[in-house]
């Protein structure tokens, strides 16, 4: 578990004793190693399996899906028929869309008003910060379940309601918190003397913060744009209420769950999760960032 | 979060961080605040509740009291008024229309006035349908007063500009359509109030001398909506669901992120693999996650093909009945336990980087083992962690929504969120929803201090 013995290999005399204690603390660390490995396995085996289960319904005949019993072996036999199956059902294909644009819309606003914000916390020492910061905190604490019931009374009474514009409006209040929190400790980490050198260099404000923190910020913003993408994807309470006709995926899975068969929900589901599959790969090291920050 | 590089505070007030903050503060106030604001007052405040009353027949004369929604009143007397411009769209006014009408009287004088439509038979109209001459109408009843009024105003209050022969001519100039009012009566805590209203409010039965308020045109605070809720036969099976499961996930998941952190923590060789399987569940939805151990819990699904693989069992077992109501909670506690184990593991492990490794390295010169180590040093190290974590996962817990929808088919296990869903879509009872998430949010309101008073007490007791 540690470096601190390899880092002290004998390099006088020692006793026996002390050669001893030293082989027995490897073969000690040796062990612990083997059972952590082992413990790591089994976790991802439980995490691992669920997925493989989905993903082998997912890609098989519609037959397959509904047989009894199952062959714990996947992909046997390997066919896109279900997932075509999913993708031509009615309302899919809309729903995909609509996800995409709302979950696009929302990801543009977040990061545009949460962009100055961020950079407000992490640049500036000013009255109010504090409590702007625990605000932030608190509302993302808030069950956002209690926010869609009055949107959807406001959305009707001003003739927006049902439409992917409100509901992307809705889905950036929720993503937004956590936003700003994530951009605030991305710009904390590019250190203030790289701008204030480029200032020293004749360069304005402005062009500092385009020049210098700007490229070294993206890959933070990039991460944060993939995260509120994936959350506005998944979203289902919302986006069940605030939608009849345009409904996002979700929402269309979910209302149609109970007149469905088997082959479309195992297809569904396995579909809503590709995005996670990929995304949270490219973003797996900024994750701490993400929500490591809001235990600050 | 320490700032050292940030510039140093200056005597002048700086704007800058003042107009970058502006628009989120702006955002979160609008789509955030407000709605949460107005969530509160739907769950407690009954729209048209009351109906005014007015002691004339006109919007501006004093009011005679309030009547509730929903008693019967008698109708005493109707009179036409004109209508508010904002008003004339709607669809169920009762409306009479008046015509101003120039003719000769019964002195032989050309006059002009108002009399009711139904005084008047049309003639002749324009190409856009507007009457344009026609003639009074005859009064068939023998007892009547045969001729026909004429106002000075569409209004049966006004002045008499004079009276008209059946069926004298008359030149049709103008016409207006009035609204109905009626003047009721009903009884209302031990008093009887007497007034006139707008007749829409009011919905007219058998011989229209009876009625019933529909609906009133003042709001009132009321606990009828939270009564409705307490009294609905799937609150307090929603309640105890939702608590019960969240007294059954959260411990275990602790344990199990806990675990997690510290195999990531190891430093192991591949421990970024580790870290990403992990996190997986971070980014799946609910509904999949749900539909992910449905595969699983179903009847044709994956447990029962390893339990008859293996020979345990001769035909599948139902899991997900109504009968079976312990393995639907089951099934929802391992789907949840897959699918949010993941935040608790991300915000530890958060923890645990900054826990100086200089104090574990010596914990384990001094040969405190495993346990001890993450007894006495990790632990206490990692309490604010912890506390966000707990705050977080509870909220959240006490969310949950599309897991329980697909496992539970919504109504053999039901919890507060879907409770929020159904009133909201199924009964369109927009009030007693948003007395649920109402709830939803005192809850976690409650839990929230709760946690944070506890850690609390601990650290100060430890002092």
């Amino acid at each position: 578990m540690t470096t601190l013995l390899d880092a002290q290999k004998p390099v006088v005399q020692v006793s026996p004793e002390v050669k001893a204690i030293h082989r027995r603390m490897l073969r000690r660390q040796r062990l612990g190693r083997a059972l952590t490995y082992l413990i790591g396995i089994l976790i991802s085996l439980w995490v691992l399996v669920p997925i493989l289960f989905i993903t082998s319904m997912a890609l098989t005949t519609p037959a397959e899906v509904r047989a009894y019993p199952k062959s714990i072996l996947p992909f046997i036999p390997l066919s896109t028929a279900t997932m075509e199956f999913f993708l031509n059902s009615k309302g899919i294909l809309p729903g995909l869309r609509n996800s995409i644009v709302v979950a696009v819309i929302t990801l543009v606003l977040s990061i545009l008003i949460a962009a100055p914000a961020g950079y407000a916390l992490s640049r500036f020492l000013f009255r109010g910060r504090d409590v702007f910061r625990l605000a932030i905190l608190a509302v993302r604490a808030f069950p956002i379940v209690i926010l869609s019931i009055p949107l959807a009374v406001v959305f009707l009474q001003t003739g927006i309601y049902d439409s992917v514009y409100s509901l992307a409006l809705m889905h950036t209040a929720l993503a937004l918190p956590t936003t700003i929190l994530v951009l605030s400790s991305v710009f904390s980490s590019i250190p203030y003397e790289l701008e204030e050198a480029a200032m020293v260099f004749g360069c304005s404000p402005a062009q500092a913060f385009r020049y210098v923190v700007l490229p070294l910020v993206m890959p933070g913003i990039a991460a944060s744009a993939i995260f509120t993408f994936v959350l506005s994807w998944n979203e289902v309470f919302a986006a069940t209420i605030l939608t009849i006709q345009n409904r996002t995926l979700p929402a269309q899975v979910l209302v149609t769950l109970n007149q469905s068969s088997e082959p479309y929900q195992f297809a569904g589901g396995f579909f809503m999760m590709i995005p996670a599959l990929i995304f949270i790969f490219f973003i797996r090291r900024y994750l701490f960032n993400m929500w490591g920050q809001i235990s600050k | 979060m320490t700032t050292a590089s940030a510039p140093k505070g200056r005597k002048k007030i700086n704007w800058a961080p003042y107009l970058l903050i502006l628009p989120s503060l702006f955002y979160l106030t609008l789509f955030f605040g407000w709605p949460m604001v107005q969530g509160l007052i739907l769950a407690v405040k009954e729209d048209g509740a009351l109906l005014t009353l007015h002691s004339e027949a006109d919007r501006t004369s004093t009011l005679a009291g309030q009547l509730p929604r929903g008693i019967q009143v008698g109708i005493l007397n109707r009179q036409g008024n004109t209508i508010p411009q904002e008003e004339l769209g709607q669809s169920n006014l009762l409306t009479e229309v008046w015509f101003r009408i120039r003719g000769q009287d019964t002195k032989g004088q050309l006059i002009e006035g108002w009399t009711p439509e139904q005084r008047i038979r049309v003639r002749e109209s324009d190409e856009s349908g507007r009457p344009v001459t026609g003639s009074v109408r005859s009064i068939l009843s023998s007892s009547a007063d045969p001729l026909t009024r004429i106002y000075a105003e569409a209004d049966e209050d006004s002045q008499v500009a004079g009276q008209m022969e059946a069926r004298t001519p008359v030149e049709i100039l103008d016409q207006a359509t009035l609204e109905v009012w009626f003047l009721i009566r009903g009884k209302y805590e031990d008093g009887t109030l007497e007034g006139w209203v707008p007749s829409h409010y009011i919905r007219a039965q058998g011989d229209g001398t009876q009625g019933r308020i529909e609906q009133g045109d003042t709001s009132q605070f009321t606990t009828k909506y939270i009564q409705r809720m307490v009294n609905d036969r799937f609150f307090w099976p929603a309640l105890r669901t939702t608590l019960l499961l969240i007294v059954l996930i959260i411990p275990v998941q602790f344990v199990l992120a806990i675990i997690m952190a510290l195999v990531i923590q190891a430093n192991l060789k591949g421990s970024g693999l580790f870290l990403y399987i992990f996190s997986i569940a971070l980014g799946v939805s609910d509904l999949a996650v749900g539909i992910l151990w449905y595969s699983i819990f179903t009847q044709s699904g994956y447990l029962n093909s390893i339990l008859q693989g293996l020979g345990l069992i001769d035909a599948p077992l139902i899991y997900l009945s109504a009968d079976t109501r312990y393995w639907i909670l089951i099934a929802i506690w391992l789907a949840e336990l897959w699918r949010a184990t993941a935040l608790v593991m991300v915000i530890v492990v958060a923890g645990m980087q900054a826990i100086s490794r200089e104090v574990l390295e010596a914990a384990e010169v001094f040969g405190a083992n495993l346990w001890q180590r993450v007894r006495f040093i990790i632990l206490p190290l990692l309490r604010p962690s912890l506390q966000v974590a707990l705050i977080l996962r509870t909220i959240l817990a006490f969310q949950v929504f599309a897991v329980v929808i697909v496992l539970g088919g919504g109504d053999i296990l039901t919890v507060l969120a879907n409770e929020t869903y159904r009133q909201y879509y199924d009964q369109r009872n927009v009030n007693v929803a948003a007395a649920y998430a109402s709830f939803i949010l005192l809850l976690s309101m409650i839990t929230s201090l709760f946690y944070l008073r506890a850690v609390r007490t601990q650290e100060e007791v430890a002092e």
